[in-house]
């Protein structure tokens, strides 16, 4: 059974370039604009990991990882931020949120391939 | 009594009228000086119109141009995803071909290992060593298939570059949002300048006119780094980060 990997970005290129990048894996991608559809789907599906951007409309990634994290059914659910933010006070703020890995844009195809398999293989 | 009583009230109407003689004097003085204002007020007037005409101008150019980034935006967007439709199909036919040619290949294999059982059944006839000779010449589908499995590997890597620089679009288009963003400020401060000269343009100036999506989001300071030193970077900081949890999980032990 495929691995459901939730990819949320309000940029439609780079979430096909995230779906490019890991759907040749052998990954299934559900595609998400901001944080809020990110929160309407995943109650209603398995999801392996997640893929989020920061900056995003209505829900952004702060506060769609804290949500996460408070939540006990999705508390578990490992977190990659893909963003263009680069800061280090902003990777700090990342990580305290609750996200596992950090990937600053533009990124290597690869490099997601191998964060991704560091949490579901 | 009377008499000096008088005597100081006529003083202080001379004094009264040198103040007033004063004022003249000064008035006179002053004459050419409001009339230096007034001319240069004439001269300004039309200045001020002109300046007001060209802001009024600036200003109704401003949504065309911020409406024009966005059109360019749309169609870089549109442009990256048919292209990576493209790179997408060739990526999953060379995965089909790798597949195809694997299997070619295992079968390749196994055909050389009975061609070798075959070979050593022949015993030392001239006629078959040289026959084996010229079909070991002709068999080179193994070594053709690495070559081949080589290129397709290299394809595939050219088509991660590929997306790679691509996102050059995601990075522009968050550029450019903050571009529009300052735009639109900028038209309305002067929509703003234009309502307080002439406040019967209040109308046409109420609306901003630019179309910037209200769920829009960027990072204004965004840039197209492909090198690895700013993910190295990144990786620095979350493994600091990950030594002082770690640390602080052992001194928890400890304690």
């Amino acid at each position: 059974m495929k691995k459901v990997i939730l990819v949320a970005d309000d940029s439609p290129t780079i979430r096909k370039f995230v779906s490019f990048s890991l759907a040749m894996e052998g990954f299934e991608i559900i595609q998400v604009c901001d944080g809020m559809e990110a929160l309407e789907k995943l109650p209603f599906g398995k999801i392996d990991l997640i893929i989020t951007d920061l900056n995003m409309p209505n829900v952004d990634g702060y506060e769609l990882i804290k949500t996460i994290r408070s939540n006990e059914e999705m508390k578990d659910i490992p977190i990659i931020i893909l963003s263009s933010l680069g800061k280090s006070e902003e990777i700090a703020k990342g990580l305290s949120c609750g996200a596992d890995s950090y990937l600053v844009k533009p990124f290597d195809p690869k490099r997601i391939q191998y964060e991704v398999a560091k949490y579901l293989n | 009594m009377s008499k000096l009583s008088n005597i100081s009230n006529m003083a202080q109407v001379f004094d009264k009228l040198n103040d007033l003689k004063m004022l003249f004097t000064y008035g006179q003085k002053l004459i050419p000086i409001i009339k230096s204002l007034v001319d240069f007020m004439h001269e300004t007037v039309p200045l001020l119109e002109n300046i007001n005409s060209s802001i009024s101008d600036t200003t109704s150019k401003i949504p065309k141009a911020s409406n024009q980034i966005n059109n360019v935006t749309s169609a870089t967007e549109l442009a990256t995803t048919e292209i990576l439709d493209i790179v997408d199909s060739i990526s999953n036919d060379i995965t089909k071909l790798e597949g195809a040619l694997k299997v070619h290949k295992e079968e390749s294999e196994k055909r050389d290992e009975v061609f070798n059982e075959i070979k050593l059944m022949l015993g030392d006839s001239p006629k078959a060593k040289e026959l084996i000779e010229k079909y070991e010449e002709l068999n080179v589908t193994t070594r053709n298939m690495d070559e081949l499995l080589t290129i397709f590997a290299k394809i595939r890597d050219d088509a991660y570059n590929i997306t790679l620089s691509l996102q050059v679009q995601d990075i522009t288009s968050q550029q450019l949002a903050a571009v529009n963003h300052l735009i639109e400020s900028v038209h309305v401060r002067l929509s703003s300048l234009i309502i307080d000269i002439d406040d019967t343009d209040l109308q046409e100036y109420d609306s901003t006119g630019i179309e910037v999506p209200d769920d829009a989001t960027f990072d204004p300071n965004a840039s197209y780094d492909k090198s690895a030193e700013r993910q190295e970077q990144v990786d620095d900081i979350i493994n600091k980060e990950n030594e002082q949890a770690s640390q602080s999980e052992i001194d928890k032990l400890f304690s």
